[in-house]
């Protein structure tokens, strides 16, 4: 039960992230998406992930309710209690099919790692690569930032 | 519960409002909600069937998505300090003027 009602929970408020015109309610329903999902992880089991999205969501969040500040337009823009509705019955909509088909089941084709062997013994390589790749994009962001202030000179 | 279901109608929600958008922080809110139901799919059925890979590898998805973030937020902030909007309309009509300018 606590599944099916997350997942009505997960779509309304994406449903709501995209179609809310105010950008600051925009980003506070994108951050009940990403607390759902987290929800969602913790409730089937898979609590290394829910604490990851959770993690990786407040740090987005952090900077989307600063751009989402700056980057909106001044002209106070609202949206009507009618769209609203219309949102929400949509995202209850779209949670009907995941309700009541049935769910994907246990093939058992693949070996039980736990999660710290499937980190650091199947993925090590993976995981340093990956720091390398976001090494490499943060000191490209940091260039762009830094030419920009400086003009380019 | 259909977790397949599930992503699925996050990824059709995240592409109808790419589609739809013209604002740019809502077409980035757009690409987070593909994401994210891209990695819903991932996670549900490795934990369905009792894994600890997936979870490992939605780590790794993790860290590609927050740079994919990084970048493009970055991106959408020199867009529109540079036009003055975030309308992607607005910005190719303004872009097209400066090219026309440019050719004459």
């Amino acid at each position: 039960m606590i599944l099916e009602v997350l997942s009505i929970g997960l779509l309304i408020s994406a449903c709501l992230a995209l179609f809310v015109d105010d950008p600051t309610y925009s980003v506070a329903a994108l951050s009940a998406t990403f607390l759902f999902t987290a929800l969602l992880y913790s409730a089937d089991g898979a609590l290394y992930a829910a604490i990851f999205q959770f993690a990786v969501g407040v740090g987005t969040l952090a900077i989307l309710f600063l751009s989402g500040q700056m980057l909106s337009n001044k002209t106070a823009s609202t949206t009507s209690p009618q769209k609203i509705g219309a949102l929400i019955g949509a995202g209850v909509v779209l949670s009907l099919p995941a309700i009541f088909l049935s769910g994907a089941s246990s093939t058992g084709a693949f070996s039980d790692a736990s999660f710290g062997d499937a980190l650091w013994n199947l993925n090590g390589l993976d995981v340093v690569l990956q720091a390398l790749v976001i090494l490499t994009v943060a000191l490209g962001i940091a260039i762009i930032l830094y030419e920009r202030k400086s003009g380019g000179k | 519960m259909d977790f397949v279901a599930l992503s699925l109608a996050m990824l059709a929600i995240g592409i109808f409002g790419l589609l739809t958008n013209r604002q740019l922080l809502k077409v980035f809110i757009s690409i987070e909600l593909i994401a994210t139901g891209a990695t819903l799919n991932f996670v549900m059925l490795a934990s369905s069937s009792g894994q600890g890979l997936g979870q490992a590898l939605l780590v790794l998805a993790f860290s590609t998505d927050t740079a994919l973030s990084a970048v493009i937020l970055a991106l959408l902030v020199i867009v529109t300090k540079k036009y003055g909007t975030s309308n992607i309309n607005e910005i190719l009509k303004m872009y097209s003027e400066k090219d026309n300018e440019a050719e004459a």
